[in-house]
């Protein structure tokens, strides 16, 4: 008797388990794990999105994928692998410095840090928009004025520029953000250690290499983390920069998946090339991972 | 002795004024930098006020020939109060969704903790991992065969997915500092798990769901791929940063109303921004921090 009401609650509770969460495991079911499911079949097939039977054809996109024939999604993974690696590096430079001045105390550190951020809060393909108005309006005046080559030059329309000016914008839109992440791990170290290391003798730099950023390597990893996985995704700013030109120069592994599925109708082997770029991408988001967990440092 | 007390004084103001000139030399330096900084949105807003023929002879300075045409142009030809609309009801929909079903999940999973628990928990957090680009191309078709597609509803209701993830990853971390004696005592007194969830735990969870709710309105606001994907061919239910895109491609080189477009597609955030700063702000490091 006794054994049955335990099971009866017990039964209760894992009733109640399933009420609360369902309505999130269905969401998570159908727009993620059905279309993954779903992706790993179409990569065995050829299939252009409207045919109601794709044909099977095994591992042949795969193939075609890795095979010389057809370099350009190698040649958007090594672009987005450029991208991501420059992109990772800047930011973090660029945001640590800025979060270092920023991170004095004085009356106007509150706005500026706002204005920093203001272009993350924006719609990347506005971003996009205002610097390609930027690149072709405003530089051309800025020649004028300055008589400076560097304003000459066709930062969108010329390929190896094209990829610098990508870069640019995307480290511009979202340096905000890891500002504000490097001023809240600047914060939380102890102003106690750096005054003992000024004490001891340690000057500014000193104090700087040596004891901050060993306590920021929390937010250093978080940092990293974040640009890693979000330069990976790439997708809007180039959208609306250069749409993958001059040439097919500044095609990203997204783009370039986004065009073979909904441009050339190659949904077969857009998703192959989708379930290669989820591999790449959990390789190295792992990777990063476990680099940097281990560089916390405790006192 | 007088004199060398008067004179290491004396050394120490041109100490003092040393630095501190030097300090307002470093704030100068560093608000100029600011300034340039956003620049080229302040450029994108003086500039959707010039006629054509001015932006094309000064881009750089304040508009001599002040117009709000452009805008007038814009609104009307990019029927911008219904995108407005579509913007405000899907990011609602998605948002409601994403913060119910999240917390829920999260207060449970954290009371109850059993092999099951550990199971769904997992099912629910690891999609953070799968980039949407893997998905996208199948998600198009699963949607429109369910009737999801090209809809408001059904792209808010989308987003409840997208969303779950995340939103229980920072619910549950939040969950922990909940003491479990709060809702021990509430059962005590005859209340429902559900009453429990919702009279006790979801008004202390008050603080994650601003957080929640402020990048997630963020991100739905400005989500460009999701819609574009979704109801790119529908007129009723484009949204503001889609129509934005598909008009400035449009306009190509027509720089006065493709900018006084760009401005009225941002001008929600940046209110938005002003207004929320500080929510803003937090509710990215505690986000990050936490995940």
């Amino acid at each position: 008797m006794r054994r049955n009401n335990k099971s009866a609650i017990s039964q209760n509770a894992l009733k109640e388990t399933l009420l609360f969460t369902l309505p999130a495991l269905i969401c998570v079911i159908i727009v993620i794990y059905i279309p993954f499911v779903m992706a790993g079949y179409y990569s065995l097939t050829e299939w252009n999105g409207i045919s109601k039977t794709p044909i099977f054809i095994g591992l042949e996109n795969f193939k075609t994928i890795f095979s010389s024939g057809s370099p350009e999604f190698l040649n958007a993974i090594a672009f987005t692998g450029k991208y991501t690696m420059l992109f990772v590096v800047f930011t973090n430079i660029f945001a640590l410095g800025i979060a270092v001045a920023l991170s004095k105390k004085f009356r106007l550190a509150n706005f500026l840090r706002g204005m920093f951020f203001v272009p993350y809060i924006m719609s990347m393909i506005i971003v996009g928009f205002i610097w390609k108005f930027i690149f072709t309006q405003g530089f051309e005046k800025l020649y004028e004025f300055t008589g400076w080559n560097i304003w000459a030059l066709s930062w969108l329309g010329d390929d190896k520029l094209a990829f610098w000016s990508v870069l640019f914008v995307g480290v511009w839109q979202s340096l905000g953000f890891y500002i504000v992440l490097y001023i809240a791990g600047l914060k939380s170290v102890s102003t106690e250690v750096l005054e003992a290391a000024s004490i001891d003798g340690a000057t500014g730099s000193q104090c700087f290499f040596r004891v901050t950023l060993p306590l920021l390597g929390p937010s250093i990893t978080t940092c990293i983390f974040m640009a890693v996985t979000n330069s990976l995704k790439v997708f809007d700013i180039i959208q609306a920069l250069t749409k993958g030109g001059p040439g097919g120069s500044t095609y990203s592994a997204t783009l370039d998946i986004y065009r073979e599925a909904f441009q050339n109708n190659r949904y077969g082997l857009g998703s192959a090339k989708a379930l290669v770029y989820f591999v790449l991408v959990l390789i190295l988001t792992q990777l990063v991972l476990k680099i940097f967990e281990r560089r916390d440092v405790d006192l | 002795m007088i004199n060398k007390v008067e004179r290491s004084r004396k050394q120490h103001t041109a100490y003092v004024m040393k630095r501190k000139a030097k300090r307002v030399i470093f704030y100068f330096f560093l608000t100029l930098v600011a300034l340039l900084y956003i620049y080229p949105v302040f450029l994108m807003v003086i500039n959707s006020f010039k006629p054509f023929k001015e932006i094309l002879t000064n881009v750089l300075a304040l508009p001599v020939n002040f117009t709000f045409d452009n805008f007038t142009y814009v609104i009307k030809k990019m029927d911008y109060f219904n995108l407005f609309w579509n913007n405000v009801t899907i990011t609602t929909i998605g948002i409601l969704g994403i913060l119910v079903i999240s917390s829920m999940a999260a207060y449970i999973l954290d009371r109850r903790k059993t092999k099951y628990t550990k199971l769904i928990h997992s099912i629910i957090i690891i999609p953070m991992l799968i980039p949407f680009q893997t998905i996208m191309i199948t998600l198009l078709k699963e949607m429109s065969i369910l009737g999801l597609s090209g809809s408001k509803v059904g792209l808010g209701i989308q987003y409840w997915g997208f969303g779950a993830s995340m939103a229980t990853f920072i619910y549950y971390n939040f969950m922990k500092s909940i003491p479990g004696e709060i809702d021990e005592s509430a059962m005590m007194d005859g209340a429902t798990t559900f009453t429990t969830y919702s009279r006790i735990i979801f008004p202390i969870l008050k603080p994650v769901t601003a957080t929640v709710a402020v990048l997630d309105v963020m991100w739905i606001w400005n989500d460009f791929l999701l819609p574009l994907l979704m109801v790119n061919g529908s007129m009723k239910s484009k949204t503001l940063v889609l129509a934005a895109y598909n008009f400035v491609g449009f306009l190509n080189t027509k720089w006065h109303y493709a900018l006084a477009a760009m401005v009225v597609a941002v001008l929600p955030s940046i209110i938005f921004f002003i207004f929320l700063q500080k929510y803003i702000v937090d509710g990215v490091v505690t986000a990050s921090v936490k995940g």
